[in-house]
């Protein structure tokens, strides 16, 4: 096992930059996810660490070993690809048993470490099968069966489970998170789900147009968006955000000449700031509680809770209420939250003026 | 009775279709089956029944024997040239697809498929020529003396082989190119991964996955190799006297069966066992080629 250090990586296709001076330490044994939406560059920096594309600039290093200029098969990882790439023409063992062979790995060895793989995924009765003959989610498990006979310094996942149904993807994430928890071995894994990115990772790295805009925990990221971009894009219903204007005295945000939301934060300048809540950290209030009054426009009853949206001038507020409520599409409700969910953006830049607690 | 309407409907749908198809493609192969059993001269009404005899005489027949023997290498000569040529020229030009003079390979490859059969057959036999021909010339450049290509019965042959092969090169390149391009390029990257050398990657990725191609191709030139005629006429003429004595052919037998020494009945049984050797040997190909894991 090793860690992995990039460090102030470039990379152009011509005149267009896609990775712009990015920087990323994955600890050793650690589970890093690298998220963000598509054509951010998270894919590209990964088949960077992989080899299979040039890097313009910096150096990535695995294991204290700058591995710019090592071959795809000596720097001692492996991938497992968003569409699989099993060999089609090769059963699944052979399929397995493909890199261990041109290493010239002795057989006995080869049919251990196949029969191990096999046996920690669950496919020891699909060993003569071929690809196609396999569920999608047999697919994966064989792809990652691949990686792991190699037993790599480093694992990297390319949205591996994009290709599957909603139900067989939170199987297989947590089966990822247990082989990982029993291997320990390094992992970088890209997906554009942050569901997959906060159940999974150690650290969370968003990224946006080539660079990185917050790495941390994810509840660091979830509590502590360094920016609007992190914060709506950690979480799920996005948080909604607000134009505003502080008073800059009491904690109180005010829409539209009204003050309606408070913040918890001290000390912020008065001037127009962006008001990050999370749909659910809102709740009805009543009439005399500090709030904003929404029109509803659909209500998404799930059992559990309520997902409300409603529309807040010409922007559309989506809450998450616990409760039932008995409102109807076109009912005012008024919604407010607690001064500590209240997070605050500047303005201009939209990075976050401080922690709200 | 809607099923009924559908079915009705379909039929007389493809009924023009299955017309001409029958007519242009179905009664030619019928009446060649036919004729094979019968003597006919062309000229006269009369075509007795023959029944085997047609065959029967056949197989007795040297010139015929030796015509089968000569396609026979010619076309397995052809394929196995062609198909590893194609392969690698193939894989040379889709791996370097970047370079400027992709077009260029490409279009050179695939001139010789559609320049007319005869002047190509004409310019080949000026290069094989013994006298006057640029590969003598070369060979003694280098010391090695040169050889009467087309009038030595082997090297006849090897000439129609290198002839044939680079008429079909073209064909088959470009075929294969578009089997290369249709690869899933992810496959390669996890080869590289896995730790496959490029002529690793081509041996266990790119072969067995173009197996389909493969197959259409090693058909198609199987047949064609069978079906030579022109090429052998041509570059042959000249020392074969009363055409095609020193590299006969298959089809050229037929034709002088039928148009010199009038024996239609004859040459159709030639064609049946023509037909019947490239069904055989398809059948075989589709069964040596299908992919197991595809099924």
């Amino acid at each position: 096992m090793a860690d992995v250090q990039i460090r102030d990586v470039h990379k152009a296709y011509g005149e267009v930059e896609t990775i712009k001076g990015v920087s990323v330490d994955a600890p050793d044994g650690q589970f890093v996810v690298l998220v963000g939406p598509s054509g951010c560059g998270k894919s590209t920096l990964l088949r960077m660490i992989a080899g299979l594309e040039e890097i313009d600039r910096g150096t990535i290093s695995i294991g204290g070993r700058v591995i710019n200029q090592v071959e795809p098969k000596n720097r001692d990882i492996a991938m497992v690809f968003q569409n699989y790439a099993l060999y089609p023409h090769m059963t699944v063992a052979v399929n397995m048993a493909f890199s261990l062979r041109l290493a010239r790995t002795p057989k006995a060895e080869i049919a251990r470490r196949v029969a191990e793989a096999a046996r920690i995924l669950g496919l020891t009765e699909y060993l003569e099968r071929y690809p196609k003959q396999l569920s999608g989610g047999q697919r994966q498990r064989v792809a990652m069966g691949r990686a792991i006979v190699r037993n790599p310094q480093v694992y990297l996942f390319d949205e591996p489970l994009s290709n599957l149904d909603a139900k067989l993807r939170v199987q297989m994430r947590a089966e990822l998170k247990d082989i990982h928890a029993r291997l320990k071995t390094t992992t970088l894994y890209v997906t554009h789900d942050q569901i997959e990115a906060m159940t999974m990772a150690n650290t969370i790295v968003v990224m946006r147009d080539g660079i990185i805009e917050q790495a941390g925990a994810p509840l660091e990221l979830y509590d502590h968006p360094a920016n609007t971009f992190v914060g709506s894009f950690i979480g799920s219903p996005a948080m909604n955000l607000i134009e505003g204007h502080c008073d800059g005295q009491n904690g109180a945000i005010k829409l539209d000449g009204e003050a309606v939301l408070r913040h918890g934060v001290h000390g912020v300048p008065a001037g127009p700031v962006i008001c990050g809540i999370r749909p659910e950290h809102l709740a009805i209030v009543d009439a005399e509680s500090d709030g904003i009054d929404v029109v509803v426009t659909t209500l998404e009853p799930t059992g559990s809770d309520t997902l409300v949206q409603a529309r807040l001038g010409d922007q559309i507020i989506a809450a998450q209420l616990r409760e039932r409520i008995t409102a109807q599409p076109g009912d005012t409700i008024r919604l407010g939250s607690a001064p500590e969910n209240t997070h605050l953006f500047d303005a201009k830049s939209e990075r976050r003026i401080a922690a709200s607690d | 009775m809607l099923r009924t309407k559908k079915w009705r409907f379909a039929i007389l749908a493809i009924l023009p279709t299955l017309a001409i198809f029958a007519w242009v493609r179905m009664f030619p192969i019928w009446e060649t089956l036919r004729l094979s059993l019968h003597r006919w001269d062309i000229l006269s009404r009369d075509k007795p029944f023959i029944g085997l005899e047609n065959f029967r005489e056949l197989f007795q027949d040297q010139l015929f024997l030796n015509a089968l023997v000569n396609t026979t290498i010619i076309a397995f000569g052809v394929l196995f040239v062609t198909i590893p040529a194609a392969l690698v020229i193939a894989a040379l030009i889709y791996h370097r697809t970047r370079s400027r003079f992709a077009g260029f390979y490409e279009t050179t490859v695939f001139i010789p498929h559609i320049v007319s059969l005869v002047p190509a057959a004409m310019a080949w036999k000026w290069i094989f020529d013994a006298n006057l021909g640029p590969l003598n010339a070369v060979l003694e450049f280098f010391g090695i003396p040169g050889q009467a290509w087309l009038f030595d019965p082997v090297l006849s042959v090897i000439c129609i082989i290198i002839l044939c092969s680079w008429q079909a090169l073209g064909y088959a390149v470009l075929i294969y190119l578009v089997g290369f391009k249709n690869l899933p390029h992810t496959l390669f990257e996890a080869a590289k991964l896995d730790g496959a050398s490029g002529i690793q990657r081509f041996f266990f990725i790119s072969v067995p996955l173009l197996r389909p191609i493969t197959l259409y191709v090693s058909v198609v030139t199987l047949i064609s190799g069978f079906n030579v005629y022109a090429q052998a006429f041509v570059l042959a003429s000249d020392s074969q006297g009363a055409p095609g004595r020193l590299v006969r052919v298959l089809v050229l037998d037929m034709l002088e069966n039928a148009f010199r020494n009038y024996r239609v009945g004859y040459a159709a049984s030639e064609a049946v066992i023509l037909l019947c050797i490239v069904l055989v040997l398809t059948l075989v190909q589709f069964g040596l080629l299908r992919e197991k894991w595809n099924r």
